[in-house]
């Protein structure tokens, strides 16, 4: 991929006043977002998946939070740095989301024809007549059944899966080039989940984007993204292609979660719970943040370590650990 | 597998509840929650129940309870007719049955300590006083992984998974020998959930505990389970020994649920196949076998006639007509 990234996050650290001090919910987060690629973002609550993304939305609530640090490159501007104003010419049109409770991101009043059509007056100038024809093709493209006829009822006459393509038509309406997409399943029974799931892959093959996939479940994580950053306490601990994370998965957070999960498809006695928790936003250890529920800790996790690549991988697979990459072994 | 008598044995168990709805003029519609639902629970076992979201399976465990009367049916603990017990019987009955639910932060009282919570079962079946009960809150939160301090802690101070041993303990409290756990992990992040299920499956090889376990996840049922039913609109259609039943889904529905269940490995995303359609409502099922306006393999018969329930031997059964002959 020679092209430039579609989204480049830099150093990026945001940060939430909690008893009068700020601490920092992502810390120092990098990742290149490529041209038509879907990059998973996983991991437990509170990891700071989420926050990442209302970060790059510009979502972030100003009273009790901030931007601390780092650059969100898109198309020549810093997202981080852009005022609300250009922020909402983005928001929705090149830059889109999609959020995990379908029930509750709707407006309950409005039709759903009105709903999708709302991007498109706005940012496109449309009038009310051309809106609705382009809403009732993207919601054809979502597979709404007898959309035509769908297209001036309510969010309460819509199923969970459905009210999702809904959201997710919402989304596409002005064609962005990088969706985000926070826990899109979630909320949803596994087989609409993989009816989702494939008509998301579906539409970025069509529409040509990039995707930024939420998630907490690994299942989801392997069969949708083409690269996996993993998630914990607010910092990316192992970045790479889903194949390499899943064949050699390196940090012992991401060895853990992969070995804690009851599998369908095969019988296994080796459940494995992690000790602990994660540590609360305030309270966060001073080196590996990782270490206190960390089976490998050595002297050397005292220090916080960096990125690094994985010995034996491909060059781009990197994890954030003293013992299984970098200099300590 | 050594043969071990029914503890908990549900035969035709049947719950339908009216709702209205509808603006402005709302109309009484019957949703079949339960529409003859028959399964055991051996001495000893994890049974799983599974299902999508409206099949009915929290439903079976609450009914089997008496948590929710159900219309029709019956259900035998120990032999005994749970259905026919009156108000103190039942009460006696329910020191041998408890249930675990999904939600920590909801079926925890916010404004009670921990250890009143704890003692409040054991005080109302008689089960100790005193400093022997304040003995026994000390050994409960210990045999669930919690410091004694707890105790004396409300709800709120602790985390989704420390609360869910909380649920537990006060399931414990009352020595049942049935736990009906409905998806008692589902709110939990994986490596919590990881300890909930290490921490129940002791206590089933501790305590001689059996289960009956609602779960839309097949990976937990797995891991977990001794057996598994799984439901679809408020009949089972399927039932089986595991890892057996998940290996080999005969039923189209549990094939389905099966290729849809995501697997932590990228090299299995070929198994994400088509599936047709959504879940049709449980007040409106479709004529014949409700499955059929989903399955691959429906033929003109499955759109008339409901499947009769074939036991196919070793524990397995199944309504297909796909399995007639």
């Amino acid at each position: 991929m020679a092209d430039a990234p579609a989204l480049s996050v830099q150093g990026l650290t945001t940060e939430f006043r909690i008893g009068g001090r700020w601490h920092a919910a992502i810390r120092a987060i990098d990742f290149d977002l490529e041209k038509n690629e879907t990059l998973a973002l996983v991991g437990e609550s509170g990891c700071g998946k989420s926050i990442t993304a209302l970060s790059i939305l510009g979502l972030i609530p100003k009273a009790a939070g901030r931007i601390a640090a780092g650059r969100i490159l898109f198309e020549g501007n810093d997202l981080a740095a852009l005022d609300e104003e250009h922020m909402r010419e983005i928001r929705g049109d090149r830059i889109a989301m999609i959020f995990q409770e379908p029930m509750t991101s709707l407006n309950p009043v409005l039709t759903i024809g009105f709903q999708v059509a709302e991007a498109l007056r706005y940012h496109r100038g449309m009038g009310q007549a051309e809106a609705r024809a382009h809403a009732l093709e993207i919601l054809e493209q979502v597979k709404i059944p007898s959309a035509r006829q769908r297209l001036d009822d309510y969010p309460h006459q819509f199923s969970g899966g459905m009210r999702q393509r809904v959201m997710i038509a919402m989304a596409l309406a002005c064609k962005p080039q990088i969706l985000l997409a926070d826990e899109p399943t979630t909320a949803l029974d596994v087989t609409i989940q993989a009816q989702v799931l494939l008509l998301l892959a579906e539409l970025k093959q069509l529409y040509g984007m990039s995707m930024i996939f939420i998630s907490h479940n690994l299942g989801v994580v392997a069969t949708i993204a083409d690269r996996v950053a993993v998630m914990y306490a607010g910092e990316i601990v192992e970045i790479a292609a889903v194949n390499d994370l899943f064949d050699r998965p390196t940090h012992p957070y991401t060895e853990a979660l992969l070995r804690s999960i009851p599998r369908v498809d095969r019988t296994s006695d080796t459940l494995m719970a992690i000790p602990g928790q994660v540590p609360s936003i305030n309270r966060m250890p001073q080196g590996c943040r990782y270490a206190p529920r960390c089976g490998f800790r050595q002297k050397i996790c005292e220090q916080p370590p960096e990125l690094a690549p994985v010995a034996g991988s491909a060059p781009t697979h990197q994890a954030r650990c003293w013992v299984r990459a970098g200099a300590a072994s | 597998m050594t043969e071990r008598g029914p503890l908990l044995e549900v035969e035709g168990l049947r719950k339908f509840f009216s709702v209205k709805r509808g603006f402005p003029n709302p109309k009484t519609i019957t949703v079949r929650a339960l529409d003859g639902v028959s399964f055991a629970v051996r001495e000893g076992e994890a049974f799983g129940l599974v299902g999508e979201s409206g099949c009915g399976k929290s439903t079976a465990g609450r009914a089997l309870m008496r948590l929710i009367e159900p219309d029709e049916g019956a259900v035998r603990f120990r032999g005994a007719d749970v259905l026919a017990l009156d108000r103190a019987a039942l009460r006696t009955l329910r020191r041998k049955m408890q249930i675990v639910f999904q939600d920590p932060y909801a079926s925890l009282n916010p404004k009670r300590l921990v250890g009143k919570a704890l003692a409040e079962p054991m005080r109302v079946h008689g089960l100790a006083e005193g400093k022997a009960l304040a003995e026994r809150v000390r050994a409960l939160l210990d045999e669930v992984g919690l410091p004694p301090e707890a105790a004396g802690r409300y709800p709120h101070e602790f985390s989704g998974g420390q609360r869910q041993r909380i649920g537990i303990a006060r399931a414990l409290s009352v020595e049942p020998e049935l736990v009906v756990a409905d998806e008692p992990v589902s709110a939990l992040d994986v490596s919590i959930q990881a300890q909930v299920l290490l921490l129940l499956r002791g206590l089933q090889q501790k305590r001689g505990l059996s289960y009956l376990f609602v779960s839309h996840d097949l990976g937990v049922v797995r891991w977990f389970c001794q057996g598994v039913a799984v439901m679809y609109l408020g009949r089972i259609v399927e039932r089986g020994p595991l890892p057996q039943m998940f290996d080999e889904p005969l039923h189209p529905y549990t094939q389905t649920l099966r290729a849809a269940s995501p697997v932590p490995d990228p090299r299995a995303r070929v198994t994400m196949a088509r599936i047709e359609g959504e879940v049709p409502s449980a007040s409106a099922p479709p004529p014949g076998c409700h499955f059929h306006p989903r399955c691959p393999h429906a033929m003109d018969r499955c759109r008339v006639e409901y499947p009769a329930w074939k036991e196919l031997g070793q524990g397995r059964g199944v309504a297909c007509h796909l399995f007639d002959r």
